[in-house]
């Protein structure tokens, strides 16, 4: 299956409804725009038509929320077959998920739920991400998600669940750096060894994102700029695995596109920096 | 059951129940009930609108812990609200506002629906006057027809963008047309007699069947008049032309 336009690595954001006119108007630079699947699950309507006219201007990701690949039952088929009709009329560069899990027992949370990173568990994803990209007939990515509990009965760190997930199945990796922070201090390791554990091959897209504190912890929002330590590991990230296609998220408290576009522009800055660094070496 | 599994389930459990929980969980339910009571505002803006953001979010809490959402898309969620309000004991006063949910929710599955064709009108031309009884209009996917004892037309375009909520009419019953133009949905008050015909045809019934539960003179002037209105709004969006006999 041919694939739309492969993003340059550089800086794009997630497509929003309050940004549609604005964008088609002015047509900023960006690498890329990334959108939830499931906001184009409709069977037609207008959400589809603004889609259709900026899959002509821009390459495309489309990254889903719900498919639940960490739960124990099998791949929700009609969610999955939504998803592959999609995938099939707009033939994105990306499709992703999440290494978590949303639903049991036919009950959805329709968040992103922390998994025990377990064998059982990771055995199940690994099999859960066969299955789809069997389906969909192309390599997915996966995203590390933010977390605010561990369990007590998980025998695997974080990073090396998702670096096994990427080795077993062959998918690509969505690394997030701000929910590698976030983690980070929520369960008090040195983000640096995730970093180190995920090989600079398997990622093929990156996101940024703020976040708030919420008592103790710190909460995963997309409602905020990105934090200067957050930053600070990106240009880690850069400097270890070279430039890669860089998202902005933020989903809750949309701001101007202005300001979107000067957290794009702040991105684009340091991946430039990591360009010319590859250049002169 | 799996480790995993019953993790998984006893996990769901305690998201969608009251019982205190560890505090990490507190957060994950706290974020469900948000994002799900979110989604509800959004699919029905103007029941929120009537009973304010408070009353609101507490329904919608008590309407999730009996009608999880069962979908991984969260545009699917939301079914059934109109029902849990007509119950909902303090909803009481407000006898409108189930039926309010129940237009909202037809905008809402109006807004997503498949894009119709509209009607070949060269095609209609060519159908011979004989068969005309055997002709068997189809509705745009895009049309849904509600109909309350109530003025929920009139209290539905009140709470539109700056309107200050004031219904021009105070009775019903409404009889509602709701359907998707220029990338809009429109809810309009049609007659009684054209939206039963609607109806009719929504059934699959053909021109002779409909005409028939409509009374000759009602059809007699729908053809002349309500029909070519529907087609240019794109309502009546295609037909076929029934076996003779069948």
């Amino acid at each position: 299956m041919a694939h739309a336009r492969i993003p340059a690595p550089a800086a794009g954001i997630g497509l929003r409804a309050p940004h549609y006119a604005q964008l088609l108007e002015r047509r900023p630079a960006l690498a890329f725009l990334e959108v939830h699947s499931e906001n184009f699950f409709a069977a037609g309507g207008p959400s589809l038509a603004w889609l259709e006219r900026f899959r002509g201007l821009y390459p495309m990701s489309f990254h889903g929320v719900g498919l639940s690949l960490g739960s124990s039952e099998a791949v929700d088929a009609v969610h999955l077959a939504k998803l592959a009709s999609l995938v099939e009329r707009f033939e994105p560069a990306f499709v992703s998920e999440h290494v978590c899990w949303s639903s049991a027992s036919g009950r959805h949370s329709n968040d992103l739920l922390p998994l025990p990173y377990t064998e059982e568990a990771l055995d199940s994803f690994v099999a859960h991400v066969d299955a789809v990209q069997e389906r969909l007939g192309r390599t997915i990515l996966v995203e590390n998600v933010s977390s605010y509990m561990r369990f007590g009965h998980s025998t695997i760190p974080e990073w090396e669940f998702v670096a096994e997930v990427a080795r077993a199945s062959g998918c690509g990796v969505l690394l997030d750096v701000n929910n590698v922070w976030v983690n980070s201090v929520n369960h008090g390791f040195d983000p640096r060894v995730f970093l180190a554990a995920i090989d600079p091959a398997t990622v093929a897209e990156i996101h940024l994102a703020g976040f708030e504190a919420q008592e103790s912890l710190l909460v995963d929002t997309h409602s905020r700029a990105v934090t200067g330590d957050v930053w600070s590991l990106f240009g880690e990230a850069i400097a270890r695995m070279g430039p890669r296609p860089t998202l902005i998220e933020w989903d809750a408290d949309i701001p101007e596109l202005d300001v979107l576009l000067g957290e794009a522009g702040k991105a684009e800055a340091i991946l430039d920096a990591a360009r010319r660094g590859e250049r002169a070496a | 059951m799996s480790g995993l599994a019953a993790t998984q389930r006893d996990f769901i459990d305690a998201l969608y129940s009251e019982s205190p929980c560890a505090p990490g969980v507190a957060v994950y339910r706290r974020n469900m009930v948000a994002n799900l009571g979110g989604a509800l505002a959004a699919t029905f803006p103007v029941v929120e609108r009537l009973v304010g953001g408070a009353f609101f979010r507490e329904a919608a809490r008590r309407f999730l812990l009996d009608h999880p959402s069962r979908s991984g898309d969260l545009n699917d969620f939301g079914e059934g609200f109109a029902e849990f309000l007509a119950g909902y004991p303090h909803a009481k006063p407000l006898a409108y506002l189930a039926d309010v949910a129940r237009l909202e929710w037809a905008c809402h599955e109006s807004y997503q629906a498949a894009d119709g064709g509209g009607l070949d009108i060269a095609a209609l031309a060519g159908v011979a006057p004989e068969a005309y009884p055997r002709i068997r209009f189809s509705l745009d996917p895009a049309v849904r027809l509600v109909r309350s004892e109530h003025p929920v037309e009139a209290i539905w375009n009140a709470n539109q963008g700056e309107r200050d909520g004031t219904p021009d009419r105070d009775t019903g019953p409404d009889f509602v047309l709701v359907r998707r133009a220029q990338a809009t949905v429109h809810v309009s008050a049609i007659d009684e007699a054209e939206w039963r015909f609607l109806e009719a045809l929504a059934k699959g019934f053909t021109l002779d069947e409909a005409s028939a539960s409509m009374g000759e003179e009602f059809a007699a002037r729908f053809l002349a008049e309500g029909l070519a209105r529907y087609v240019a709004e794109g309502v009546i969006a295609g037909f076929t032309v029934a076996e003779e006999g069948a």
